[in-house]
């Protein structure tokens, strides 16, 4: 009897225990991150990244963010998206979207949410931009390549005033990321004048793009332009070499020793095998 | 189903995929690195720009994406550049992630590694520093000379890469590169989901056996616009990747003209009197942000004896 | 054809021993086909399980086998260079031995580059050598330069054969297919003075040619080693001392074999001492300038001493890693085969036959410290977890096929012992034709003064 006792002890025991991890298992915490992004292209988007804290944070994939327009009294659901291997769900804003509201004197806000499940917290984040613009145009002058930005917003009227004081930062582009060569805040007409670099490499034939932008700013978001201009230095094309010992083709020199030899060699056996022959046909007298 | 960051290859996932360009958003081809479920759903697909921004478009604006060049054109080379790296030593603190991100892509077996993080000591009185080091894919490099078959050869934009269908395991470039690059496949490659993928010398994937694989600063990725995985991958930005030509270096974070980079800060060829002439530059480990016994904290008890006790001697 | 009382008496004396074969042959057989079909188990096990089944790995990726190719390749210099010389210089004592030379020149060319096919990684790829070939690669060069060397080396010794296929012809044999091979390969000779001359010619030729191209076989096959930025290998020397390493150890080789022949044979009157005092002052002037070429090396990076050029040498000299090795291989390999033929006293057919087997196993050993010590050296930190990275340990495979090979070659010698005698039997007639060429020679002269 004793026994039985205490094998229920135990086995209650143990449940116990079990029963317990389950409930003490904390959900996770999740973090929703939020951009506005305006291409050179003028294509405006939205950008919310998704993280979870496992020892740190890291990108949560598949999950479903949901977008909303958000004024002091509405909320209205933009669209859903799962987020891609890198936490990323990238929701693009169309000027004759019907559901985006307009805040007063131009602001957007938008809320991003991300509603949890059973083992991760839900969170969500807003942000409010206002819809800028940035035009670049090219200039020169005997030696001297400059580049003039000039920096807009559109304002409640849809009227385009310049803005003043924002940093624009100016970059050349490169195969895997900008190059940053100038940065300067606006003045009072929104613009800015960097002189371009004598020594940058372009292209074959010289030509690079160059790019402006308004990087990760709290009103304005990133606003980027670019435009393309025959400033650099060209470059010589590159050729593929010729004949080398690295090469598919071999030096001449080693071809022809090569030649030389194994034909001198080859030229004598085949001579021998030719007195053989020979040996074979004088079957005379001896 | 939510499921956390897909333990797969990203190398394997842009087979698997469906991996699109767009040429509806921009001139520049768009790369999709989407998941396979959105796709299905027949919404819109998230796609990353070469700038490394993403867009969202609609399914229907998707086509086929170039696959890792073949044949010719995986020996000609990527027109006009001239992929450069500079290992900015003073910040290494052997994270070692660049060797498991490349083993992740590569699908190397562990202890395989293409990219090595050696503690190095050049005298008895000097500082020990942590020196991560790539295939250097010379521009005078010795393997492709000796290769009897021409299945390591050197491109037009500098890479050094082998083709293992044409490799015949002769182990002559083993011997010939200096630098101990290069890993031979002893047995049969244990590959999960490779044999799906076609194999180009710019992936390096899958492997076969019997033959010769190295790093191969990734070219498959530097067609999309993106940095080599050994990069990505360091917490400490120590490695920069770029093209001579246009005389740009980037570690994903900071970008630096590569002319000023190596002067500024006196760049260096390892073994530059060997005469191969490295594409891969090395800034001196001085003004060090982290001190060399950071590197063991990575490290297991086993391998932490194993680095000390191997450490360069100099009798 | 017509043969002289004394040839007639050889052909007598080997002919049934072709024919036949002992019991205890039939035995020792058995034995080497034992090894050899080890060694076959060992190769499909390896093709089965790749290389990993080998003790080679990323840093030691030449281990045992191109140790053996550089070997047997230097054996078969016994041939070669000693009876291309012989014959060239009308040496009178020749005729004996100069046959099991150059049997052993085409076996072990055959069996040493079995070895490089052993070392690859895709043996199913070969033919990539034709369709991609790069004449810039010293593995192409070797590839070219051993497969003329062999053919030249059957010509060779087909040419120095044809009198005693024509004998062997002429021999009153029981079986019908003896006959119709000696018949084919004789090539109608009856000695008569037209082909005596044509013989002759095709044999100064062959004899003249083969020597330049021993030489160049073995010192591509040092430029494998010697191209590479490697500590130990990157020498301006390697390639002479290679063929002297070479013809160091075929003469060896050609001693052992002349010895085991004798008494396989009962050959005591046909090869005598007179042949091993030869050969051996041979083996020792070779030892000597092996020796020379020896010190000059390792005095050279010794003096230098480059950082890694240092590192291999402190590991050649290091009693735990392969001093006792490097001791026997460079020291008494060279010094104990030198002392005894030096003083008359100790000189005698055995004797001459026990230093070669230590100049030949020396030989092998120096072979395995040319690669491996190098090969665990490379010019960046040995950093690898893995013990088996880092220092080669042959594995019995490797063993098996090694044996397998030598095993390989005395089966061969024994295959060859049944259609040819292994003593040359009929004599030519070059005295006459030496005057002759040396006539014409000194016309030309006159002709152009």
């Amino acid at each position: 009897m004793k026994s039985v006792i205490k094998h229920i002890l135990i086995i209650s025991l143990v449940a116990t225990i079990t029963t317990d991890n389950i409930f003490a298992q904390k959900k996770k915490t999740a973090r929703v991150q939020v951009g506005y992004f305006k291409n050179y292209d003028k294509a405006e988007h939205l950008v919310a990244t998704l993280i979870v804290k496992e020892k740190r944070y890291v990108p949560l994939s598949n999950g479903v963010i949901h977008f909303y327009s958000v004024s002091d009294t509405s909320r209205v659901l933009l669209s859903k998206i799962h987020t891609d291997n890198d936490g990323k769900a990238v929701f693009i804003i169309n000027d004759d979207n019907p559901k985006i509201i307009k805040g007063p004197s131009g602001v957007f806000t938008f809320e991003v949410e991300y509603e949890g499940n059973s083992s991760v917290n839900a969170a969500k984040r807003k942000i409010a931009i206002k819809r800028g613009d940035l035009e670049v145009s090219f200039f020169q002058k005997d030696s001297t390549k400059s580049i003039e930005v000039s920096a807009t917003e559109i304002g409640l009227n849809d009227q385009i005033i310049p803005i003043e004081g924002v940093n624009i930062l100016l970059y050349v582009q490169g195969t895997f990321s900008l190059l940053n060569f100038g940065k300067e805040k606006t003045d009072e007409n929104g613009i800015i004048h960097i002189d371009f670099p004598t020594d940058m490499p372009g292209d074959t034939t010289g030509v690079l793009t160059i790019v402006a932008k308004i990087d990760d700013n709290k009103t304005f978001g990133t606003i980027e332009s670019r435009g393309e201009m025959n400033w650099g230095i060209p470059i010589e094309p590159v050729k593929e070499k010729q004949r080398g010992l690295g090469d598919t083709d071999a030096p001449l020199w080693m071809v022809y020793t090569l030649i030389i030899l194994l034909s001198a060699v080859w030229f004598h056996y085949l001579y021998v095998i030719f007195l053989i022959v020979k040996i074979k046909l004088v079957n005379g007298s001896i | 189903m939510e499921n956390k960051e897909k333990k797969q290859t990203r190398r394997k996932f842009f087979f698997k995929t469906a991996t699109a360009a767009i040429g509806a958003i921009s001139t520049a081809g768009i790369v999709t690195q989407s998941c396979k479920k959105k796709v299905e759903e027949g919404e819109t697909v998230s796609l990353l720009s070469p700038d490394g921004t993403l867009v969202e478009v609609d399914k229907a604006n998707i086509s086929m994406a170039k696959m890792p060049a073949q044949g010719k054109e995986a020996r000609a080379g990527i027109p006009n550049k001239k992929f450069v790296m500079v290992i900015d030593l003073a910040r290494c603190r052997n994270a070692r992630k660049c060797v498991t991100n490349c083993q992740k892509m590569h699908d190397l077996e562990p202890g395989d590694e293409w990219i090595k993080v050696f503690l190095m000591q050049d005298s008895n009185d000097t500082a020990p520093y942590w020196f991560p080091k790539p295939c250097f894919h010379c521009n005078q490099p010795p393997c492709v000379k000796v290769c009897p078959v021409g299945a390591t050869y050197k491109r037009t934009d500098g890479l050094v890469l082998v083709d293992n269908e044409r490799c015949i395991g002769c182990k002559f470039c083993m011997t010939a590169c200096p630098y101990s690059s290069r890993v031979f496949q002893w047995k049969d490659p244990v590959h999960e989901n490779q044999a799906d993928h076609d194999y180009s010398p710019e992936t390096s994937v899958p492997h076969k056996v019997g033959t010769v694989g190295k790093c191969d600063f990734c070219p498959d990725m530097a067609r999309m616009g993106k940095l080599p995985t050994c990069v990505t991958g360091c917490p400490n930005g120590v490695i920069f990747f770029g093209d001579k030509n246009e005389d740009i270096v980037t570690n994903g974070t900071e970008s630096f003209r590569f002319s000023e980079l190596v002067y500024e800060r006196a760049g260096y060829h390892f073994m530059a009197e060997l005469g191969t002439e490295p594409n891969v530059y090395y800034l001196p480990p001085v003004d060090r942000l982290f001190d060399y016994k950071t590197g063991f904290k990575t490290l297991t008890n086993e391998q932490k004896e194993f680095y000390k006790k191997s450490i360069v001697k100099k009798h | 054809m017509d043969l002289d009382q004394k040839s007639t008496r050889t052909l007598n004396y080997f002919v049934p021993q072709m024919v036949t074969i002992s019991k205890s042959g039939i035995l020792q057989l058995s034995i080497l086909i034992l090894f050899i079909m080890g060694g076959f188990y060992a190769l499909y096990i390896q093709i089965v399980d790749g290389h990993i089944v080998t003790g080679m790995r990323d840093n030691v990726v030449w281990g045992l086998y191109i140790a053996n190719f550089i070997f047997f390749i230097g054996i078969s210099y016994a041939g070669a260079l000693i009876s291309g010389i012989l014959h060239l210089l009308r040496v009178e004592w020749r005729h004996p031995i100069i046959r099991i030379a150059e049997i052993i020149t085409i076996i072990s060319t055959i069996i040493g580059p079995a070895y490089i096919l052993l070392c690859m990684g895709r043996l199913d790829r070969l033919h990539h050598l034709v369709l991609y070939g790069r004449i810039q690669s010293p593995i192409i060069w070797d590839v070219l330069a051993i497969s003329t060397y062999l053919i030249g080396s059957i010509i060779f010794l087909y040419l120095a054969t044809i009198r005693d296929l024509a004998a062997l012809r002429d021999y009153p044999f029981k079986s019908k297919w003896r006959h119709t091979l000696y018949k084919f390969f004789a090539v109608n000779f009856n000695g008569n003075s037209k082909q005596n001359r044509y013989l002759e010619r095709g044999l100064n030729i062959m004899s003249a040619i083969i020597i330049p191209l021993a030489v160049l076989v073995h010192s591509v096959l040092a430029w494998i080693f010697g191209m590479t930025l490697r500590p130990g290998w990157h020498s301006t020397i390697f390639a002479p001392y290679f063929v002297v390493a070479a013809v160091f150890s075929g003469t060896g080789v050609l001693i052992i074999a002349l010895w085991v022949f004798r008494k396989y044979y009962h050959l005591e009157s046909y090869i005598t001492k007179i042949h091993f005092n030869y050969l051996g002052i041979i083996l020792m002037i070779l030892g000597a300038l092996y020796a020379y070429f020896t010190f000059s090396e390792y005095l050279t990076s010794w003096y230098g001493s480059e950082t890694w050029e240092m590192e291999v040498l402190y590991k050649l000299f290091d009693p735990h890693e392969y001093w006792w090795w490097f001791f026997f291989a460079a020291i008494v390999g060279v010094v104990v085969p030198i002392l005894v033929i030096l003083i008359p006293q100790f000189r005698s057919i055995n004797s001459i036959t026990a230093v070669s087997v230590i100049a030949v196993f020396a030989l092998w050993v120096k072979r395995y410290l040319i690669i491996i010590p190098t090969l665990e050296t490379p010019l960046l930190p040995l950093q690898d977890m893995r013990p088996e990275y880092i220092h080669y340990t042959p594995t019995a495979i490797e063993w098996l096929l090694t044996f397998a090979g030598v095993a390989m070659f005395c089966f061969l010698f024994f295959l060859f012992s049944k259609f040819l005698p292994i003593v040359s039997v009929v004599k030519g007639e070059e005295g006459t034709n030496y005057a002759e060429l040396r006539k014409t020679v000194m016309q030309r002269i006159i002709k152009r003064t």
